[in-house]
Order: structure tokens, then C-alpha cells, then sequence
């Protein structure tokens, strides 16, 4: 019995299972709430409940498929895959631009379609630029000491952040930046580069919101929605209401009222607010214990790699997918100016949902491959 | 790495604590408003029975049919059955069915009730029905100034309709559908039910026998006299209610011409109330009472009534000559006493009375039988009179308001300050309205009489009473004289002024007369606005009374008070 454990383990370990039913539990949740949230919407505009729910359960399978694929890959061959994913990412980010390929939606041209399979490149993009960054700094630690060795990374970071800010997808662009200057951060730039980096970022913000005025109209919406609550404020005061409406405890699941097509976006960028309607502050403390607790199993894993690039590659998406949370939060809670972001794991969308699965199963892989060292370490 | 994590994790949680836990209250409040859509339930209006429980204003009941033309599903149906049934064109109510953009719209008003049973069996989705109600008036024209109407929406707009509709109205209701954005009601949701409160009904101190008699008699007049209108108002001078009030023409209160405002006005006004007039001779009750009351304080100034008024037909005051509206030939008008001035209606007399009262006498008593200022009747619009400001009036001015001139006053401001002139002096608030009572019966409000002020002493009332029944027996008032009835009163012709100037040929015929005299009961002013032909009070208008104080004798049963001589 005992050796067939070993036998097991050494084959690559359980890895943190904690973090694996984390994972799943939230994606499937989030299948739950995408089927709360949409069906009536569904059925008024496609005349099927399901609509969005199933899409959302081939996602959940492929995502599903995708986290034990990753899971089980070794990740080190990652490692040689960081150019070619940067390239495949800015060749989709660029495809976007092409017409009869990109797909507009809302004013904005954010999906690449084929017939009715549509993808989002910038779900993408994020980690591609993740998988490069990391294999860069990997190859050799030394870079990172010098500005210039940092420079390919902000060129990738950069030329990803312009073309999806030409969709233009503020809010996608802000979570790369985000990512990009946590992993220099995390990489161990020293604090001087890392100044000379941020400033400027910083000061792009003011100036990338002037330069489109619906940016600041919705700004305006963001200080007071009941200004303009037929225009600019309505998103935000519709997600008000359903928070509102929720208390403390929820109105219940299923019975959000504020899906009755009152809060637009109510399966996908602002599922959070039906969430938070219909279980409450309760539901919205729990939901939120759960994905910090797979950002800080995620960190763990990351903080206990033995190599570099398992390291840079964890924290990044470990980072992404807590700065995209944590935005998403605060645009539904109207704490920031609202922009189009998805909850990762939760909202509909099979792009998102896909690859963040992936990404999790990647660090889910590195967590086996932790184990196992520890056994071999053990074992000798 | 944990530091950082759950402090950003406190600090979004703090945010949302703040909206779903704190804020929730105001947030859901303001949502509730998006979530429902309201379909009216119109409270039945309050009913308007005359003093003797007839009713006057009542409803039938109708109802509005709605549409969501987002709620709607099978539009071309719909429209067919509500086009057939509401007898309204299938395009018309085809286009309302399919106009999303209006959230409701609504497709028919006033709907009988048995029309609106066919469509709700045909049980159509997005169409709606509410209890709207119409206004009904069994009388038609009858007391119409009086009654007023009410709006489109069952508000009242004029007479009492308006001014008790905070009674009347009663409170809407309403019935709550839980829709989507749009208005597609939820499934399985229900509809909330909020009933609504009927109205109170209003009793007025109008007797519709009093009323429908006074319009016969001055619907004569008014086509008899070829005259441009007619009015009268008929007071009991015992507490001030008014049994009756005429204006004519009228309309309709069934068939209102909204669609022109302008006749609409002239014809719904009240002229009795809400406009003045130059009364002419009928002021000189007035007058008569001041001196009397005057002379028996006291006052050395006031003129007797025994005193022998110079026979001249002239008086010159300011240096203007006042001349009387006889030529005082032939022993006409000579040597008269108060009482015979009266019956003659010798202005030369009342110029001498007013002068002799001065003007700061003269107005206080202007002022105590309330000319210049509301009566305080429960009627909107009441007209005030115009009357020269005491500081301004000269000599001239004070003789001609002696016998009527240079004062305007309400047809309703003359009759209540006679009223009380010969009712033992005591000026009461006039009503329309005796009591707003509920439909079980039980009374929620009364109005009792109310004593505004003493005008003149009994002595001088009972004095002037019998003075203003020698007028009806042997004086210009003969014509009003009804054997056994002790009628009393006054005549009155004023002639109209148009832009400052005396209009030729346009006369104001009026009388002013009560009975009986010992203690009057019914006192009527009857005013026949530019009469053809023959002009003068006396032979007008004392006719018309005469024919109303028969009618009231004959609808009350009134026997005789004295023996016939």
C-alpha cells in the first residue's frame, strides 16, 4: 500500500487539492450563477433559458479538460513556449482589427469570430504575455538587475497594452499593466527601475482617460450615476440597486429581481451584483474568501517553487487573476469608474473562463511538481 | 504577501458592507419604483345630493383599458378584439398595441362595463383594465354653475365639484404588475392590490324643487325680456343658506362643450357669485338701514324717518346735479317721509341720507354689511365688489353710493347685507354645503351657522322690514305682491356703463324681495341683465320673485300668515 503511494507520487503527486476543488468549486458556481443571472434574458432574446448556461457548461468542460491538460503537462517545457505565445497573442490582438474577423459589440471590437465561435484575444494575451515574461527572466536571472534587460518585457507589455486599448478595453489594459509591473516587482527589479516605470504608467492614466470622452462621461457617472441615470450613471445605479437589494443576507438564489433586464451585463461583467443580490453581504464575504484563498494558495506555490521560471510563471497568473477579481469588485461596487471586466472563473465568457482554467491548471501543476520534490528530497 | 490580500480583501468588503448593508435601505426604495408598473384603481367619487337627499352628481361605472405593447404578444389579435368591441378602428388600435416605445398607452376611456366584460373574457396578454367611472348629473342643466364639473381625470374643475374635491375625490388606488425592464409582467408573480377610498358625499343646502322652479321662471324672463341673461338667488335670511341659484343661459353638466373654452366660461360661471354689478336702487335697503340705525343710537346727524325730504328733483353736490329718475311733476315725489322715498325709489332722498351720515359713518356701515370683501360663501372665485377707498371718496361720490351708483357689488354680497338688514340684523356666513357625509350615512363634517356680525339692531330691522313691505304693498314693488305672505322688498334699475360711459338702452332690472316680512324666510334676488322693451325693476324682475315665492309656497306647503285684507 505504501509503496503504490510513493509509486504515485513520484509519478508527480496529488499536488494542493485544496487549491484543485478551490478552483473547480468557484467555476461551477459560476455556471449556478450564469444560469441564474441569464435565464430570463435568455429566454426573452433567444427563446431558450439555457442559452447562456450552456455555452457556460461547454466552457466549464473545456476549462475543465484545459486545467487537467495543463495539470499534467510539465511545465518547464513552458519555458520554451514564452516567444511563440507572445507572438501567437499579439497576432490575435492584431487580427481584431481585420474586418470580417473582428466582431464589434457595444462600441467596441473586442472578439475574433468564426461562424458563432467567437474568442476574445485579450483573455489570451494576458497570459501569453504571463508565459513570456516569466521564460525571459528565467533564461537568465541576470536581466533583470539592468533597465535594459528589463526593456523586452515592457515592449511586450506595452505593444499588448496598445493594441488592446485600441478595441479599446481600458480596463483589460490597466489589468496588464497591473500584471506587468507585478512581475517586474515580483522578479526583484530593484526599487529604482521600478520607479522609473510606474511613474510614467501612472501618468499615461489621466491622458488615456481625456483622450476618449466617453472615458470621462463615465467618469462623471462614476462620482454621481443620478446626474445622468438614463445614460451614463444607469450601469452603475442598476448594480447600486441589485447590491441594495441584496442586505446582508439575499433575496435568495434565483430570485434577483434586478436580472429582469434592469442590470445589462448581468451574466457576464456584472454577475457579481446578482451574486451579491441574491446571497447578500454573506454571499459576497464567502465568494470572496474563497478566491482570496486561492490567491494566497496560489502565491504559496508559487513562493515554493524551486526554479525561477515556476515562480514568475505562478505569480503571474496567480496575479492576474487576483487583480482582475479585485477590479471586477470594484467596478460593480462603483468604488472605481465601471469598465468592461469579467469575474474570472464566474462571469460568462468561455474565453475567460478557458484560459484562466488553464492558468489555473498550471499552477495546479506546479504544485504537484512541488510535492514531488519534497518526496524525492525525502526520499534521499 | 497575506498582509497585502487581506487588506485589499477588507477594503472592497468594507465597500460593499457600506451599499448592501447601510445604504440598502435608500437603494431599495429607489429601486422599488423600476420594478412595479401601476395600473390606476379610480376611487369612486362623492355624490352631490341636494338638502332633501336627491342626487344631483352621481357616477356610473366605466372603465379605461391599457396596453404594454411590450406585454403584448399576439398584437393583430388584440387589436382585432379590442377594435370590435371598443367600436375603435383596427389601425389605430393596432398602432398603440405595437408602440414600444410608450412603456403604456392607453387605448380607450370611459368604457361600459359590459364591453369591457367581453374583452377581459378574451383574456388578452399586455392589456389592462381600471375602474375609471363617469360623472352623471340626472339633472342636466339643473344648478350646472353650482355643481361644476369635474376633468378628464375626475378632478373637479369648477363650482363645488372643485371646491370640495379634497372630499370628493376620495383616494386612487392602485394595482401593482412585478415586470421586467420593459414591462412584461414576471411570471408567478403577483399583482399587489392597493384598494381605494371612495370619496365622501356632500349635502347641499340647495332645495333642486326651489332650484328647478327659480330657472322655469327665469328661463321666461330671460326669453320673454329678450334679455342677455337672467339671474337669481334665493337666500334663507335665517342662517344665511342659499336654497337656490339661477344663472342663465346654461349648459349641459352631461354634455359639456369642452372643446370651446371661451363659452364654456361664460357659461359655467357663477355669475352671482363671481361677478359684480351696479345695484342701483335695490342698495338703498342699505342706506335706509344705516340712517335708521343711526337715528335710533342717537345720532343727531341721521336723518328722522319722519323727516319731510325736500320735494326737489335735484340735489347739487360738488357742483354736480343729481337728478332723481322721475320729473317730480304733478305732486310726484313731494313731502316724502323715509317710508314713501322708498316706495317712490327717489334717489334725491337716499343723496340727502348719505350725506347726512357722512362718509366715515356711511362706511362703517359699508364695511359691517361686508361690501368690499369676501362673503366667505364655500365657492371659489368669489368676487369682492369695488368699492371707493374711504380716503379718496368725495361728497358726490358719497350720494351716488346713497342709491347704488358708484359701487359694485356681488348679486350674493347684496342679498346676504339685506338679509341681515331684515333679519334682526344678524349677518351669517353663507353656504352651499350643509354637510359631507359618508356612504354609510355617518356625517363627517357639518356646517353650522356661523354669526359673522351684527349689521343692525332688531328695532331698526323690524322698522326697515315694514317699510320694504309697504314697497311690495302700495310702493314700485306692487307686482311682487302675493295676498297673505307679508312680501317685502325692494326694486331696482340700474343703467350699465360701457367704458366709463352710460350704455344707452342698457338697463340692469332687478328686485330684490323676502317674505314674510315679520320674519323672513326666503328672500330672492332676481336680476334680468339687459331687458328689451320694458326696463324698469318693478316690472321685470318683481314679476319673476312673485312667480318664485308662489313655487316655494307651493313646494313647502306654505299656508298663509295673515288673513287676506
Amino acid at each position: 500500500m505504501k509503496t503504490l503511494t510513493n509509486k504515485a507520487r513520484a509519478k508527480g503527486g496529488a499536488g494542493d487539492l485544496f487549491f484543485l476543488f478551490a478552483v473547480l468549486g468557484l467555476a461551477a458556481y459560476g455556471v449556478v450563477c450564469v444560469y441564474s443571472a441569464s435565464s430570463y434574458n435568455a429566454e426573452v432574446q433567444y427563446g431558450d433559458a439555457l442559452y447562456f448556461v450552456k455555452k457556460q457548461i461547454v466552457g466549464f468542460v473545456l476549462g475543465a479538460g484545459a486545467f487537467v491538460g495543463m495539470g499534467f503537462l510539465p511545465y518547464a517545457k513552458l519555458q520554451k513556449c514564452g516567444l511563440p505565445a507572445l507572438l501567437i497573442s499579439l497576432l490575435l490582438l492584431a487580427l481584431v482589427f481585420i474586418p470580417g474577423v473582428g466582431k464589434s459589440n457595444y462600441g467596441a471590437t473586442r472578439w475574433i469570430g468564426f461562424g458563432a465561435f467567437t474568442i476574445q484575444p485579450s483573455e489570451i494575451a494576458k497570459y501569453g504575455f504571463v508565459m513570456f515574461t516569466a521564460g525571459y527572466f528565467a533564461k537568465n536571472p541576470a536581466r533583470m538587475r539592468t533597465f535594459r534587460g528589463i526593456l523586452p518585457v515592457l515592449g511586450a507589455g506595452l505593444s499588448i497594452c496598445v493594441l488592446i486599448m485600441l478595441e479599446p478595453n481600458m480596463s483589460v489594459t490597466m489589468c496588464v499593466g497591473a500584471v506587468m509591473i507585478g512581475m517586474i516587482f515580483l522578479a526583484g527589479v530593484n526599487f529604482k527601475s521600478l520607479a522609473a516605470i510606474c511613474l510614467p504608467a501612472l501618468a499615461l492614466v489621466p491622458v488615456l482617460i481625456l483622450a476618449e470622452p466617453y472615458r470621462l462621461q463615465r467618469l462623471s457617472a462614476f462620482v454621481n450615476p443620478w446626474a445622468s441615470p438614463k445614460e451614463e450613471g444607469y450601469q452603475l445605479i442598476q448594480s447600486l440597486y441589485a447590491l441594495g437589494n441584496g442586505n446582508f443576507f439575499g433575496v435568495g438564489l434565483f430570485r434577483s429581481r434586478q436580472k429582469y433586464r434592469f442590470l445589462p451585463f448581468s451574466e457576464s461583467d456584472f454577475i457579481l451584483s446578482v451574486i451579491a443580490e441574491e446571497t447578500g453581504f454573506l454571499g459576497v464575504l464567502i465568494l470572496f474568501s474563497v478566491i482570496a484563498f486561492v490567491v494566497y494558495r496560489g502565491f504559496r506555490i508559487a513562493f515554493s517553487c524551486d526554479n525561477f521560471f515556476g515562480y514568475m510563471l505562478v505569480s503571474g497568473i496567480v496575479l492576474s487573476f487576483a487583480v482582475q477579481s479585485a477590479l471586477n469588485a470594484l467596478v460593480v461596487s462603483g468604488s472605481i469608474p465601471p469598465t468592461g471586466l469579467p469575474l474570472p472563473l464566474i462571469s460568462a465568457g468561455n474565453t475567460s473562463l478557458v484560459v484562466t482554467m488553464a492558468g489555473m491548471g498550471i499552477v495546479y501543476g506546479v504544485s504537484r511538481h512541488n510535492e514531488r520534490r519534497k518526496f524525492i528530497r525525502y526520499n534521499k | 504577501m497575506l498582509t497585502a490580500i487581506a487588506f485589499i480583501f477588507c477594503l472592497f468588503l468594507g465597500r460593499f458592507f457600506y451599499i448592501q448593508v447601510i445604504w440598502e435601505d435608500e437603494l431599495h426604495y429607489l429601486a422599488l419604483d423600476q420594478w412595479t408598473r401601476e395600473i390606476p384603481v379610480v376611487a369612486g367619487r362623492g355624490k352631490i345630493f341636494d338638502a332633501g337627499g336627491e342626487l344631483l352628481a352621481g357616477n356610473r361605472t366605466t372603465y379605461s383599458v391599457f396596453a404594454r405593447a411590450n406585454a403584448v404578444d399576439d398584437a393583430e389579435n388584440s387589436s382585432r378584439v379590442l377594435s370590435s368591441a371598443l367600436g375603435l378602428s383596427y389601425e389605430e388600435v393596432y398602432e398603440k398595441l405595437t408602440d414600444k416605445k410608450r412603456s403604456e398607452i392607453t387605448v380607450v376611456r370611459r368604457a361600459e362595463k359590459s364591453v369591457v366584460e367581453k374583452i377581459a373574457g378574451a383574456d388578452l396578454n399586455g392589456v389592462y383594465y381600471a375602474r375609471d367611472n363617469t360623472r352623471v348629473y340626472p339633472y342636466g342643466e339643473l344648478a350646472c354653475q353650482i355643481l361644476g364639473f369635474t376633468s378628464f381625470d375626475q378632478s373637479g374643475s369648477t363650482g363645488v365639484e372643485q371646491f370640495y374635491n379634497s372630499y370628493l375625490a376620495g383616494e386612487n388606488g392602485e394595482i401593482l404588475y412585478e415586470t421586467d425592464l420593459i414591462g412584461i409582467d414576471l411570471e408567478g408573480a403577483t399583482a399587489a392590490y392597493l384598494p381605494a377610498t371612495d370619496g365622501l358625499n356632500v349635502r347641499l343646502t340647495l332645495d333642486y324643487r326651489i332650484q328647478a322652479y327659480a330657472e322655469e321662471v327665469m328661463a321666461r324672463a330671460l326669453e320673454a325680456n329678450n334679455a342677455k341673461s337672467a339671474q337669481c338667488i334665493v337666500l334663507d335670511p335665517s342662517d344665511f343658506s342659499v336654497l337656490a341659484m339661477v344663472n342663465l343661459p346654461s349648459y349641459d353638466l352631461n354634455d359639456i362643450p369642452r372643446d370651446d373654452l371661451k363659452t364654456l366660461n361664460e357659461l359655467s360661471r357663477n355669475r352671482l357669485v363671481c361677478d359684480i354689478y351696479e345695484p342701483g336702487s335695490t342698495f338703498k335697503i342699505i342706506t335706509s338701514a344705516a340712517t335708521l340705525e343711526e337715528y335710533y343710537k342717537g345720532n343727531p346727524a341721521a336723518l328722522s324717518p319722519e323727516h319731510v325730504f325736500p320735494s326737489s328733483r335735484t340735489r347739487s353736490v360738488d357742483g354736480t346735479t343729481i337728478k332723481c329718475w322721475s320729473d317730480h311733476k304733478n305732486g310726484k315725489h313731494s313731502n316724502q317721509t323715509l317710508a314713501e322715498a322708498l316706495n317712490n325709489s327717489c334717489n334725491p332722498c337716499f343723496v340727502d341720507m348719505a350725506l347726512s351720515l357722512g362718509k366715515d359713518t356711511f362706511y362703517d356701515y359699508l364695511s359691517a354689511f361686508r361690501f368690499g370683501r369676501a362673503t366667505g360663501l364655500d365657492f371659489s372665485g368669489e368676487a369682492i365688489g369695488m368699492l371707493l377707498p374711504q380716503t379718496t371718496v368725495r361728497d358726490c361720490d358719497l350720494a351716488r353710493i346713497g342709491f347704488g351708483q358708484t359701487i359694485a357689488v356681488s348679486p350674493l354680497q347684496l342679498a346676504c347685507g339685506a338679509a341681515s338688514a331684515v333679519n334682526g340684523g344678524y349677518y351669517y356666513s353663507p353656504r352651499i354645503v350643509s354637510e359631507i357625509f359618508s356612504d354609510d350615512g355617518s356625517v363627517r363634517e357639518k356646517t353650522d351657522k356661523i354669526l359673522l356680525g351684527r349689521t343692525v339692531s332688531e328695532r331698526t330691522s323690524q322698522a326697515l322690514s315694514s317699510m320694504l313691505e309697504g314697497v311690495v304693498t302700495e310702493g314700485s314693488g306692487k307686482h311682487a305682491y302675493i295676498e297673505g305672505y307679508r312680501v317685502a322688498g325692494k326694486t331696482g334699475t340700474a343703467q350699465k356703463y360701457e367704458n366709463g360711459q352710460i350704455a344707452q338702452g342698457k338697463y340692469v332690472a332687478s328686485f330684490l324681495g323676502y317674505f314674510p316680512a315679520d320674519k323672513p324666510q326666503y328672500l330672492a334676488l332676481v336680476i334680468v341683465d339687459e331687458p328689451q322693451g320694458a326696463y324698469y325693476g318693478s316690472t321685470v324682475a318683481a314679476p319673476c320673485a312673485k312667480e318664485i315665492f308662489e313655487g316655494i309656497i307651493k313646494v313647502r306647503q306654505i299656508a298663509p300668515f295673515t288673513e287676506g285684507l
